[in-house]
């Protein structure tokens, strides 16, 4: 929250770079093209990748480049219009109700369905949102939604506009930036992939690793940060239950900077070893691969 | 990117351009829509791309919507603007862009690669099969059926499958298809509004009292709706199976023909055969599924495939799910990888369902090693040797729910 607002929105991918680099996030350049556009035209973003890729971060990092508020909607099954667009104050309504009988007021149908008595979930939120410029929505994991949801958020994605059947349609002032992820547990429909423009993340190669290393663990030393960006291209290739992502190589380095290593040995690969592995088989497997890996 | 390279396209019909671009790929297959061309030709404008590298970007981020489609795009894109002799705009392609080879798209889909290829124990195959005993009782069922049969089917019910020629088994697939009408289901955390429904839906409630001076007569109740579990069907298409795997895939067609199966053949490599059972004529998807699977009549890595099975993609899709193997548990990999799949995959699955046509032998105990191995993990043991077998296989399919204990239901 500290960066303050770019006098000018980015003008080009390469200045949509520099935008995340500042605020430690390595965009390659299709991550950054597809930003870029995605500010530019005003379409939603969809960002499908493995799991720890670095989806979610790309929108919270990009709220805070752009210094904007970042209003966030964490999908699952069930989820309905009453927790993602907007609901009506039922409880507000029927003391309403009671109020005006005890003080026999007439009461009208439009003064019970005004905004007064409108909770805002976080579209209907992002639509009414009145700043200076408009905020991120991050629809984190759509694909743990089910497929009934995606159709709710078709108006929204299309025109960018919330309609409520008693009071009428809200429309964005400016095309809000939504950035939308998917781990592709399920496929999404080809009519909200339509409306978004589409990217797939990949792993971050070798060289951007151990630089997205060096800038989210300071306190790790160069050695240490290539050997483990190694170790972790290595347990990739590996027939693990889950690969472990950039977030999970994270985790790791910072363990092993706070138990003090300062190059990668056997021991500290084991005593860490819960921070890259999330199975049973996987902490075997890893093990196995640190009794086997060239260290250093 | 070298700055102070020229736009690519300076005099060129921005839309043109687009649409031009969209039919070709239109013509390989990947879907493009036309909100996609219209945010290219918008985005030529806002970006407008000085290297190749950056109008790969331009046009993958707005004209591919799926993932499967990055290759066949970026085969096309190299065809179009790389492979080509001609040089965008003098000096498109920087010494940069030539080290910048194409990103690959071909990795995102989870890769079967075949395993290493195995001989088969040749003929006579080592069923630990208990000897007869004289007199033994047979194993008298009274399967109730479902519904009436079609005399036609019904004369084939009983008729093992290995005994049935093509027409028979044509007819059986059509019959299975139809009969595959209920589908093994789950409670979502969605609810609707339905009467005699287990909470108060307060915002029906409140709607409809305005029929009665805001009074909330009335209570509207909501229910939890019922949503299809995935079924996961993975058959073994190795020697020793031969006789059954035709008959199996009629199952698996049904099954991929709802939409909500995953279907996978496994030999010594494994081969998801969804897309091409899918298709409308049986005979057609049966050629398709037959091409696919190269490795028929091989040798068996189930423990492997599984593994594979449950690492790739739609692994993650049995979370909940039913999962069906066919096998008769014949096995080349070892009996403890197979047991180290099955945990996995009971884990994550509802339920496991093994079908194995060998159950019906009289006197069959599952002593194989792998057999063996995978039963602790098993809900139900079937034997699905003939239609009859297969239609009281898909009602526990269907109906998968054993509560609790989960008892090992064998019907032999």
């Amino acid at each position: 929250m500290t960066a303050a607002p770019p006098a000018v929105p980015p003008t080009s991918a390469d200045d949509v770079r520099r935008l995340l680099d500042a605020q430690d996030y390595l965009a390659d350049e299709g991550t950054a093209t597809a930003v870029f556009l995605s500010l530019r035209l005003g379409l939603p973003l969809l960002l499908e990748g493995e799991p720890g890729v670095g989806k979610t971060a790309a929108a919270k990092v990009l709220a805070r480049a752009l210094g904007v508020p970042l209003i966030r909607l964490q999908c699952y099954e069930g989820l309905s219009a009453s927790e993602a667009l907007y609901d009506w104050n039922y409880q507000r309504q029927l003391l309403a109700i009671r109020l005006a009988e005890a003080r026999h007021e007439k009461l009208a149908e439009s003064d019970l369905f005004s905004e007064e008595y409108l909770l805002e979930r976080p579209i209907l939120q992002c639509v009414r949102y009145d700043g200076p410029a408009s905020p991120v929505l991050l629809i984190d994991e759509i694909d743990r939604a089910d497929d009934e949801f995606e159709a709710l958020l078709l108006e929204f994605l299309g025109e960018g506009s919330v309609t409520v059947p008693e009071l009428g349609t809200f429309t964005a002032r400016r095309p809000p930036t939504v950035v939308l992820t998917s781990n592709r547990s399920r496929d999404l429909h080809d009519a909200l992939r339509r409306r978004c423009l589409y990217h797939w993340l990949e792993f971050p190669s070798a060289a951007r690793a151990i630089e997205i290393l060096r800038r989210t663990v300071p306190e790790a030393n160069a050695a240490l940060i290539e050997s483990a960006a190694q170790f972790v291209g290595h347990v990739r290739s590996l027939d693990v239950d889950k690969a472990p992502g950039v977030a999970e190589a994270i985790n790791w380095v910072a363990a092993l900077a706070v138990l003090g290593a300062t190059s990668l040995v056997r021991e500290d690969v084991l005593a860490t070893i819960s921070a890259l592995a999330k199975t049973p088989d996987d902490r075997d497997l890893l093990a196995e691969a640190a009794d086997t890996f060239a260290f250093g | 990117m070298s700055d102070v390279a020229a736009p690519l396209f300076r005099a060129v019909d921005r839309a043109a351009f687009a649409v031009a671009l969209g039919q070709r790929l239109r013509a390989v297959g990947v879907p493009v829509t036309s909100t996609a061309l219209s945010a290219l030709t918008e985005g030529l404008a806002v970006a407008p791309p000085r290297t190749v590298t950056a109008l790969y970007w331009l046009c993958r981020v707005t004209l591919v919507h799926q993932p499967h489609d990055l290759a066949t795009f970026d085969r096309l894109f190299d065809q179009v603007f790389r492979d080509v002799g001609l040089r965008l705009g003098g000096q498109a392609e920087g010494p940069d862009d030539a080290a910048l080879t194409a990103p690959d798209g071909a990795e995102h889909q989870p890769t079967l690669a075949p395993g290493p290829q195995e001989a088969t124990t040749a003929e006579s195959l080592p069923w630990h099969t208990l000897p007869r005993v004289t007199g033994s009782d047979e194993p008298a069922e009274g399967q109730a059926l479902p519904e009436l049969m079609p005399s036609a089917v019904d004369a084939v019910a009983e008729v093992a499958f290995e005994d049935l020629d093509e027409t028979q088994l044509a007819l059986v697939g059509a019959w299975l298809e139809r009969s595959l009408r209920r589908w093994p289901m789950r409670t979502s955390r969605r609810h609707r509004v339905v009467p005699g429904g287990r909470r108060i839906a307060l915002r029906e409630t409140l709607a409809r009292s305005r029929r009665t001076g805001w009074e909330p007569v009335e209570l509207s109740r909501s229910r939890a709706v019922l949503r299809p579990r995935p079924v996961t069907m993975l058959v073994d298409v190795s020697e020793s199976m031969q006789a059954y795997s035709t008959a199996y895939l009629h199952v698996m067609r049904a099954l991929a023909r709802s939409g909500r199966a995953e279907t996978f053949a496994c030999s010594t490599s494994l081969t998801r055969l969804t897309p091409a059972l899918g298709h409308r004529s049986a005979q057609v998807a049966m050629a398709l599924a037959s091409d696919q699977v190269t490795d028929r009549y091989g040798g068996t890595r189930l423990a492997t495939n599984l593994a594979r099975l449950l690492a790739s993609r739609q692994g993650q899709a049995l979370r909940g799910g039913v999962l069906v193997v066919a096998s008769d548990g014949w096995d080349s990999d070892e009996p403890e990888l197979l047991a180290r799949a099955m945990k996995r995959a009971r884990l994550r699955a509802h339920a496991v369902v093994w079908l194995n046509p060998r159950v019906a032998a009289p006197g069959f105990e599952p002593l194989v090693g792998s057999m063996a191995a995978a039963l602790p993990y098993c809900d139900a043991f079937l034997p699905a040797h003939t239609l009859r077998a297969v239609l009281a296989a898909l009602d526990v399919i269907v109906q998968p729910d054993v509560p609790g204990g989960r008892p090992l239901t064998t019907t032999a």
